[in-house]
């Protein structure tokens, strides 16, 4: 142990990313690759009628183009992450706008983009449903997705909450949302013989080996697979899933005898890609003139596509994070004709959003703070350990300087604006997935951990380095992390903030155990100066082992292995548990009084994660996620147009996410007691929970300067006028 | 191709601008000979197709062909190899194409690599000197500026930029400045940190 766990060292991956010299999905050199574009349906219901790419075909530098008429037949991956129930390009029908009906190949990437607007595609539409609104009685409850029901029942909420002295029930909307990471999604197919090498923009080389092992599964021989994603430009769970595209390629470069790249455009990602649905939640709180929650019914309804019903945004907090004898959860869905949604980073936030702001509106109606209407309601029973979320009300509250705050709306103004303050819980539940992770000490002495989980921006390739060098006893530049290859041992996606609770369990198994290892052969061989002394008193430290207490007996990684000729490899593989992080924001928000403009001017929030393994990436965490609360908050909204069902802002310039101008300075607070029940050195996941309670924050917020209680986001400058 | 070095190669920012003033100037000069070239019937060249032009990214001059349709960008990631500046949207709204052309920074998606035959283009690779970071590399590095890294070549040109432009006078102008680089990790305010604090370094 060097104390390097826990410290704020700068990214091992740093240089290679400012540098250019970091390689991502789109950057790998391969000779004769082709290019792919998709041409994509313009109706959203419907079968196709007629398919011609000859002139297409007839275009310069084009060497195919596919359709349903000549792919060969793909099997449908039974299991999620594949989360469409067909693979397009396998028949006639059309599901939803924006779906793949051709794959053009050329030459160039210009000679296929254009090539791709050559194709003529007919089609014998239908008249789709886009909206919600216009299919709420049609909404039904879903099967269970992923183990997880969509009802849940606790006591008896219905009769409760008509006895009850004070009732809040109000409707909370969401828009659809997509995740858009600066790096579109990519796919290189490169086949050799049977074998199969993706370049992929994925955030789980894993799952995407078997999903595309599954659309393989019925040609002979089945493929090898290799899927290699070292750097990600960005997921937020668009890339967690393996989408169509993915087979597509894999399936063209096959039937082309050539290496195919595609990588899709923007506005392909608002139908190709997954989104985060649109939402209402009726909410009905129940409660004493006290603040005591009796009951709370939750009712919500999800866009679903007409192909899909998963239901990815569940009601975790309303069922775990305040004590409430009765409490009635539906998970409803509509089906739509609309691409399929997912996971979008913290799916929490839409039914935290509803809570979060009910509970804001219950401290009004009681006349209680809503810190300690939260603190009234906590649930004594919560599956984490200690009080430490009441630990996050505290350290937040004082360094925001909550104490100061008179409740009413409207009683901050300075100038021009109406100031207010607002605050919400986050929470997130994180997921824990099978690892293992492979350690190689070299004869140089030098430290080499592969395993296939991968860093999409979160700092794993850091955090890893850290656990190794740490456990080993080495510097840091003595270790290499290799991750994002399914050549390396099989290991978790990273998503659902699994990553840290999933990988580093492992990885500190294999340190600890290479170490020990190492520490054997030098206190066995007589050429150690260490030889003969009592395994359990050396040290290991910066590459040196010494005896404790006698430091001038000492050895060195690098001459102990060159010693003993082949090197020391140790796996790790031990299991974790998935759980709950939590944390308290507190957000002052600026309204112009006659603009309606929101800013959020000052952001501070506290978290418990369990021991925190590295103070600067998990900061990051903090900062990003408070900027995406702000962009759900304010401005983010997928706009589909009724008649066509089709996303009519694909792009950047008409979605709005956060830019610079945007985000205000936000204080990261974090409890930092280390969590034993987490096998992860004591760190649970955490990479979700910012952001999750900063939408209700803010929303709190303005009614607090305003006396406007806004209750579907995005708050837009309308609203507020 | 051929890649033949530049005898000299303006690095520092300021002078860069200076350069640049020089070379709008003898933009506007080789654009009237082109119009003179195309007009005469001995030097033909059909719509789309390929023609052989010049870049000088990173201090190198490079030949290629390409069609004229070929953008900067697509120029640089896939017939010169410097993957390094990213395509995020393609339609100039994200900024992770961002390179200086004679130190003004430009959206490479946006132009055409035959428009740019004449300037000095230098790319994320074209900063540091060896092994010795640029400094708004280091600040970008030392204040974690990045997580994923897809906008950070983007950001980092238009950081290198924005200081050159002295728009660095406070964190709310620096901000501004910056915000037509997208960052969906968010690492803004550490963004913000690391050009202000290379912008005491280099100015």
């Amino acid at each position: 142990m060097t104390g390097l766990v826990g410290r704020g060292v700068e990214r091992v991956d740093g240089r290679a990313k400012v540098t250019g010299a970091a390689r991502y999905a789109a950057d790998n050199e391969v000779s004769g690759v082709l290019h792919g574009a998709l041409v994509s349906s313009t109706v959203a219901r419907g079968e196709i009628t007629e398919l011609d790419p000859s002139a297409a075909l007839a275009s310069p530098g084009v060497v195919a183009v596919y359709t349903h008429q000549n792919l060969p037949r793909l099997t449908v991956p039974p299991d999620f992450p594949y989360p469409k129930s067909f693979v397009p390009l396998q028949d006639a029908r059309i599901h939803h706008n924006g779906q793949p009906v051709a794959y053009v190949v050329a030459e160039t990437l210009e000679q296929a983009q254009e090539a791709a607007t050559l194709v003529r595609v007919r089609y014998r539409a239908e008249r789709p449903t886009a909206h919600l609104v216009d299919a709420l009685d049609e909404a039904f409850l879903p099967d269970e997705f992923r183990g997880r029901p969509n009802e849940h029942v606790r006591g008896d909420a219905a009769a409760t909450l008509d006895q009850a002295e004070v009732r809040i029930e109000r409707e909370y909307t969401s828009p659809t949302q997509h995740h858009n990471p600066i790096e579109p999604h990519t796919t290189t197919a490169v086949w050799n013989g049977n074998s199969l090498v993706l370049h992929e923009s994925a955030q789980g080389v894993v799952l995407a080996r078997k999903i595309v092992a599954d659309a393989f599964a019925a040609f002979d021989p089945r493929p090898d697979v290799r899927v290699v994603s070292r750097y990600l430009g960005g997921g937020f769970g668009a890339k967690g899933p393996t989408w169509p595209h993915t087979l597509l390629t894999a399936a063209v470069a096959r039937q082309a005898r050539r290496p195919v790249r595609l990588v899709l455009t923007r506005a392909q990602m608002f139908t190709m890609t997954g989104h985060r649905a649109e939402y209402r939640r009726s909410l009905r709180l129940g409660a004493t003139r006290t603040g005591r929650l009796t009951a709370v019914v939750d009712t919500s309804t999800a866009q679903l596509s007409r192909t899909e019903h998963s239901i990815f945004n569940s009601s975790d907090s309303t069922l775990h994070l305040y004590a409430c004898p009765n409490v009635h959860v539906r998970q409803l869905g509509v089906r739509l004709d609309l691409p399929t949604s997912s996971y979008m980073r913290s799916p929490e936030t839409t039914a935290h959003f509803g809570l979060e702001t009910a509970m804001d509106e219950l401290s009004y109606e009681v006349g209680i703070d809503p810190v300690e209407l939260r603190v009234r309601n906590l649930n004594p029973r919560l599956p984490y350990r200690g009080k430490h979320l009441l630990e996050c009300y505290r350290l937040a509250g004082r360094a925001f300087g909550w104490a100061r705050r008179d409740p009413r709306p409207g009683s901050m103004c300075e100038g021009e604006e109406h100031v207010g303050w607002g605050m919400a819980t986050e929470l997130h539940t994180y997921n824990a997935n099978a690892s293992t992770a492979e350690l190689v000490v070299g004869m140089d002495g030098r430290a080499t951990l592969r395993t296939a989980s991968q860093d999409i921006g979160t700092g794993t390739y850091t955090v890893v380095t850290q656990v190794v060098a740490d456990g080993l006893g080495l510097p840091l530049d003595h270790v290499t992390t290799l991750l994002g290859d399914t050549a390396f041992p099989a290991a978790s996606i990273s998503a659902g903030s699994s990553t840290i609770p999933s990988v580093i369990g492992p990885v500190s198994q294999a340190a600890r155990g290479a170490r020990d290892a190492v520490v054997a052969i030098a206190v066995a061989d007589p050429r150690s100066p260490l030889h003969g002394v009592p395994a359990g008193d050396v040290v290991t430290e910066h590459g040196y082992l010494f005896a404790r207490g006698d430091r001038d007996r000492r050895d060195t990684y690098r001459a102990v292995l060159s010693r003993h000729g082949r090197p020391v490899e140790l796996t790790g593989s031990t299991r974790n548990t998935p759980g709950h992080t939590f944390g308290a924001v507190f957000v002052e928000v600026r309204v112009r009084r006659r603009l309606g403009s929101v800013r959020v001017s000052r952001v501070v929030a506290a978290y418990d994660p369990g021991r925190v393994l590295n103070h600067r990436t998990a900061r990051g965490q903090v900062i990003g996620g408070v900027a995406w609360g702000i962009g759900f908050a304010l401005m983010e909204h997928t706009v589909v147009d009724p008649n066509t069902a089709r996303v009519v802002n694909p792009n950047l310039s008409t979605y709005l996410v956060p830019v610079c101008a945007d985000v205000p300075p936000v204080e990261a607070i974090f409890v930092d007691r280390p969590d034993p029940s987490s096998n992860a050195l004591d760190a649970r996941g955490f990479g979700e929970t910012p952001g999750t309670g900063v939408p209700a924050a803010i929303g709190n917020a303005i009614f607090h300067a305003t006396g406007r209680r806004l209750r579907d986001v995005p708050f837009t400058q309308d609203r507020l006028l | 191709m051929t890649a033949d070095r530049v005898p000299e190669r303006s690095t520092h920012p300021r002078r860069a601008v200076l350069k640049s003033t020089a070379a709008g100037a003898a933009a506007v000069a080789h654009l009237a000979s082109v119009a003179t070239a195309t007009a005469t019937p001995t030097n033909p060249v059909a719509a789309g197709e390929p023609v052989e032009i010049g870049l000088s990214v990173n201090g190198r001059r490079h030949r290629l062909v390409v069609e004229p349709r070929v953008t900067l960008l697509d120029a640089l990631r896939e017939r010169l190899g410097l993957t390094g500046t990213k395509k995020g949207c393609d339609r100039g709204e994200c900024g992770a194409c961002t390179v200086l052309a004679d130190g003004d920074r430009i959206t490479s998606c946006l132009t055409l690599a035959v428009m740019r035959q004449d300037a000095e283009i230098t790319t994320v690779e074209g900063l540091a000197r060896g092994e010795e970071l640029h400094p708004v590399q280091e600040a970008f590095v030392r204040h974690d500026a990045f997580q994923c890294g897809g906008c950070t070549p983007g950001q980092i040109m238009s950081a290198v930029a924005c200081i050159d432009e002295g728009h660095t006078g406070s964190e709310t102008e620096i901000r501004e400045w910056m915000s037509g680089n997208l960052c969906r990790c968010a690492a803004y305010q550490n963004i913000v940190a690391a050009v202000a604090d290379a912008a005491k370094e280099l100015r």
